[in-house]
């Protein structure tokens, strides 16, 4: 990572005072009264966020917080405690809160010295860190975006626009010898548009989000989704009523990966898997999707959204193949989960900050690319409806019974996209969803979001090829 | 504190402001979560962090930190007029004046000195009563129990000076049951500001009451029918309305009622207010995000739209006074605005007249993606509902993956009655009743 991005006025000593040989006392300390694992995590985050509407930049926010947290495990048990603004007193501290909170009493937890720390090696390297850029750049481009969507047609109501960057500085110790440092830029940038004709009122919206600088976003681009968002709109304003019912349905790439995100992806993630409150739970090898579906989870992708050098505790990111050919080959693992079931973290133990506790959670997850063309696919279809993009959704994991909003939809009639369709949900549950796709094309695409689970919220990606499931519930008005 | 608010006001004023309001927030939180009658996790917190707000030419800025040592004061003041600069001057953002906030008690000092191991129980004894209600439950996924204890200090530059402690807590409970190889799910909370407070008996045994009488739920047919709302259900679909009743929505251009202003928009002669000064509600609060007294607002009254919520710049722009309706998240943000605690009232009729004297409909006790499915700005929604159907003036089998769609507006002229079971839901903070509603579509098989 380029450290010269550094600006002047950045006061970063004090996570950088933190030496091994603090890390671990602190690591001992946590561990003197029992424990099979302790570990401290210090966070710098700096972020910025400006907004506009009416045509107006709004607010401009930004910050640091910095915080430390100290957790220990033993057996199935968790002791997490944090501080903001941590001195080395507070992380004695919190040290003694977990250790007491233990009431272990029993022999002290092993400890294996600190290595030496490792860094990311250049995954995803920044090439104009935002810090270095002026906010009225920022600014301009909140700008640029809100004059291309009102000149995408004069039904464009209001436009709001959204800009963030965050750079966030890590360092992770553990009782395992585990020592690691990290530094992460994202940068982020959102378009919504309000499109009306007389009492019709429709959104569009875009978004693109990397763990990369500023070098992503430029007027060209932001324009572009701009135009994209204000699309979306216009279109829907000439929207019937959707249709209720079961039909095929062809998901368009991109957006539409959140299906997969929400009606499977979570419930691979291992808490839910070890607490038996998955539907995916003891089923490794079984056939849980059609057989021309693959799927990944990957935190490894070079500057994508959801991507990291190493997860929140320090494992590396990797790609994970989690359906291989329609069968269940793997589940998403934190360290914690990994040893209840004897196998190893696939850097999937992630964090919204020291605040919260690592838990399994997605990085980048996508169903593979297949080898069909997403024309045919529609031009397959005789009747059905096409969710060109979705709004968010929600799933219970215990039962995989999932519920998407689509926020462009349309008919598909004699193999044509027709009328656009409003007011459409998806409605099923996760496996019987998957084994009923029955047509997958090649052009994969990744969208960037930001995913909740237990009170926390990580940046993640989800994406897909465009495919086919051949029967499915819409839930519709007309 | 107080000083330390004084200071960014002073480095504030030297840099150029016009005009600036500092917040601060400092505390202490404890969440236990429990499994199998182990402690899962425990989690142990000091908070804090300061924000500051500037205004200079028109334009405004925010900056936050979480250390307050004078270097870092320094850095929050730049940050903050640096900010103001990318920001388009609005003659409407201005400071509020300083007002006398009214006596309310929002602490109870009995669950400060608590100790942990209680409030371990307290979690332990939610799971057991889940686990001892039916034998169909298969396990109690989430048993949490939580509290906070936080100090809010303001302090501006047109006199705004105040602080006040608040304290809560809850236990929740996510229950997982299973028959004939399909599971359902439900959940319960009690909250308050003591243990003693707190009802865990009644949340295990209601949670697992909520999964077990989904068990065999099956598709129906698609209808229009009776809906009947459960707290629940209802408190969700009025935290996502409260969105579009908030004046900086209607002034946006983004709100379904702004045209409707004294219009009926609710059936019933139903009332929903807005109450930041409830003793019962865990978002009352002496003053709101911007130093204004908190009060009782009338959004709805007798089914017609009386007002929207207002926070001190919606209220110039409006040209009228605020509602003490400014909020914010944290110290990361400027104030927003949005409701303190939603009242829905109403005349009150027995949930089992209600149920009596429905021919075809259905009870709905779950509803799923009512964030994401229903949209403020159109008005309309279709959401995955799970309940129980009712036929001829009885409940009958239960149903699951089905969607309730339509638009907002003839849903609530659709009210035909409130039940007599208004509780509090967190979630929101809504007190509500059952919720009854003619003409639903319901999409099925």
């Amino acid at each position: 990572m380029p450290f010269g991005a550094e600006i002047g006025g950045r006061d970063a000593v004090r996570l950088d005072d933190i030496d091994r040989a603090l890390l671990q006392a602190i690591v001992e300390r946590a561990l003197r009264c029992g424990g099979d694992f302790a570990e401290v995590y210090v966070e710098e985050r700096d972020a910025l966020g400006l907004s506009l509407e009416d045509g107006k930049v709004e607010r401009a926010s930004g910050g640091r917080d910095f915080g430390a947290a100290v957790r220990v495990t033993s057996g199935d048990r968790t002791f997490h405690a944090y501080a903001d603004d941590v001195t080395e007193g507070d992380l004695r501290q919190a040290a003694d809160t977990v250790a007491a909170a233990l009431r272990g009493g029993g022999a002290v937890g092993k400890v294996t010295a600190l290595g030496a720390v490792r860094e990311d090696p250049g995954l995803h390297p920044v090439a104009v860190p935002p810090e270095s850029v002026a906010i009225v750049a920022k600014g301009a481009l909140l700008h640029a975006a809100d004059e291309a969507a009102r000149a995408a047609g004069g039904e464009v109501q209001q436009v709001m626009g959204a800009y963030a960057d965050g750079r966030v500085r890590v360092l992770i110790a553990n009782s395992e010898g585990t020592f690691v440092r990290d530094d992460r830029t994202r940068t982020r940038f959102i378009i919504s548009v309000v499109a009306r004709r007389g009492d019709v009122i429709q959104t569009g919206y875009e978004s693109l989000g990397k763990s990369r600088g500023f070098e992503i976003l430029g007027e060209e681009e932001v324009s572009r989704l701009a135009r994209a968002a204000a699309g979306k709109a216009l279109a829907m304003l000439d929207a019937c009523p959707a249709p209720a019912g079961m039909m095929p349905v062809v998901m368009a790439n991109g957006f539409g990966g959140t299906l997969f995100h929400e009606a499977c992806g979570h419930g691979l993630e291992a808490d839910a898997v070890v607490k038996g409150a998955s539907i995916y739970a003891g089923r490794l090898g079984e056939v849980v999707a059609a057989p021309i579906v693959s799927a990944f989870d990957d935190g490894s992708i070079p500057g994508e959204w959801g991507s990291a050098a190493f997860d929140d505790e320090g494992t590396p990111c990797r790609k994970t193949m989690v359906i291989e050919g329609g069968r269940l080959r793997a589940y998403l693992y934190d360290t914690l989960r990994a040893r209840k079931d004897g196998v190893a973290s696939t850097g999937n133990g992630r964090r919204q900050s020291y605040r919260h506790v690592p838990i399994p959670r997605m990085t980048t997850t996508y169903i593979g690319p297949g080898d069909a063309i997403a024309d045919e696919i529609i031009a397959a279809t005789k009747h059905g409806f096409y969710a060109k993009s979705l709004a968010g959704g929600q799933v219970e994991p215990a039962s995989g019974s999932f519920v998407f909003g689509v926020a462009e939809g349309y008919l598909i009639e004699h193999g044509r996209v027709t009328a656009p369709l409003r007011g459409a949900t998806l409605v099923g549950n996760g496996i019987e969803v998957l084994e009923s796709i029955d047509m997958v094309a090649a052009d994969l695409e990744v969208k960037s979001g930001l995913c909740g689970k237990d009170g926390q919220s990580v940046p993640v990606g989800t994406g897909q090829p465009t495919l086919r499931i051949a029967r499915m519930t819409v839930g519709g008005t007309g | 504190m107080l000083a330390e608010l004084d200071g960014l006001l002073e480095r504030a004023a030297a840099r150029g402001a016009t005009g600036a309001e500092a917040y601060a927030e400092q505390g202490t939180t404890t969440r236990v979560k429990v499994f199998e009658q182990e402690v899962e996790q425990l989690t142990q917190a000091r908070r804090k962090g300061v924000g500051l707000r500037v205004l200079r030419d028109g334009s405004t800025g925010y900056a936050f930190s979480t250390d307050l040592a004078p270097a870092a004061l320094d850095a929050v003041a730049d940050r903050a007029l640096a900010n103001a600069a990318v920001t388009d001057p609005d003659e409407h953002s201005v400071l509020p004046e300083a007002q006398s906030p009214p006596a309310l008690d929002v602490f109870d000092p009995r669950l400060a000195t608590s100790g942990e191991d209680d409030k371990i129980e307290l979690a332990l004894s939610v799971e057991r009563a889940a686990l001892d209600e039916d034998p169909r439950v298969k396990l109690v996924e989430d048993t949490v129990y939580a509290d906070g204890d936080i100090e809010v200090f303001i302090a501006s530059s047109t006199g705004v000076r105040g602080s006040f402690r608040e304290n809560h807590c809850y236990v929740f409970a996510y229950v997982l049951a299973e028959e004939d190889e399909r599971v359902e799910t439900g959940l319960s909370f009690s909250v308050g500001r003591s243990l003693a407070a707190l009802e865990p008996r009644s949340c295990g045994a209601e949670a697992a009451q909520r999964a077990c009488r989904l068990l065999g739920a099956t598709k129906c047919r698609s209808m229009k029918a009776t809906v009947v709302l459960d707290p629940f259900v209802a408190a969700s679909f009025v935290s996502v309305l409260s969105s579009a009743l908030t004046a900086e929505a209607v002034q946006k251009g983004r709100s379904l009622f702004a045209p409707l202003l004294g219009e009926v928009v609710a059936g019933a002669g139903v009332e929903l207010a807005d109450d930041g000064l409830h003793p019962d509600g865990l978002a009352s609060a002496p003053f709101d995000a911007e130093g204004v007294p908190c009060r009782r607002t009338e959004v709805i009254a007798a089914g017609a739209l009386a007002s929207f919520l207002h926070n001190t710049y919606t209220a110039h722009k409006a040209g009228c006074a605020s509602t003490g309706n400014a909020t914010r998240a944290s110290y990361h943000g400027s104030p927003g605005v949005g409701p303190t605690n939603l009242v829905v009232a109403g005349a009150a009729t027995p949930l089992a007249d209600i149920v009596g004297g429905i021919e075809r409909g259905v009870l709905v006790t779950n509803a799923v993606g009512v964030h994401s499915g229903a949209n403020p700005i159109s008005g309309q929604f279709s959401v995955g509902i799970n309940g129980v159907l009712i036929e001829s003036g009885r409940l009958a089998a239960p149903v699951r993956e089905v969607t309730l769609a339509g638009d907002i507006v003839a849903m609530l002229q659709g009210i035909v009655a409130l039940g007599d079971d208004a509780r509090w839901i967190p979630q929101g903070s809504v007190l509500t009743p059952s919720i009854v509603i003619e003409g639903m579509s319901i999409a099925g098989t």
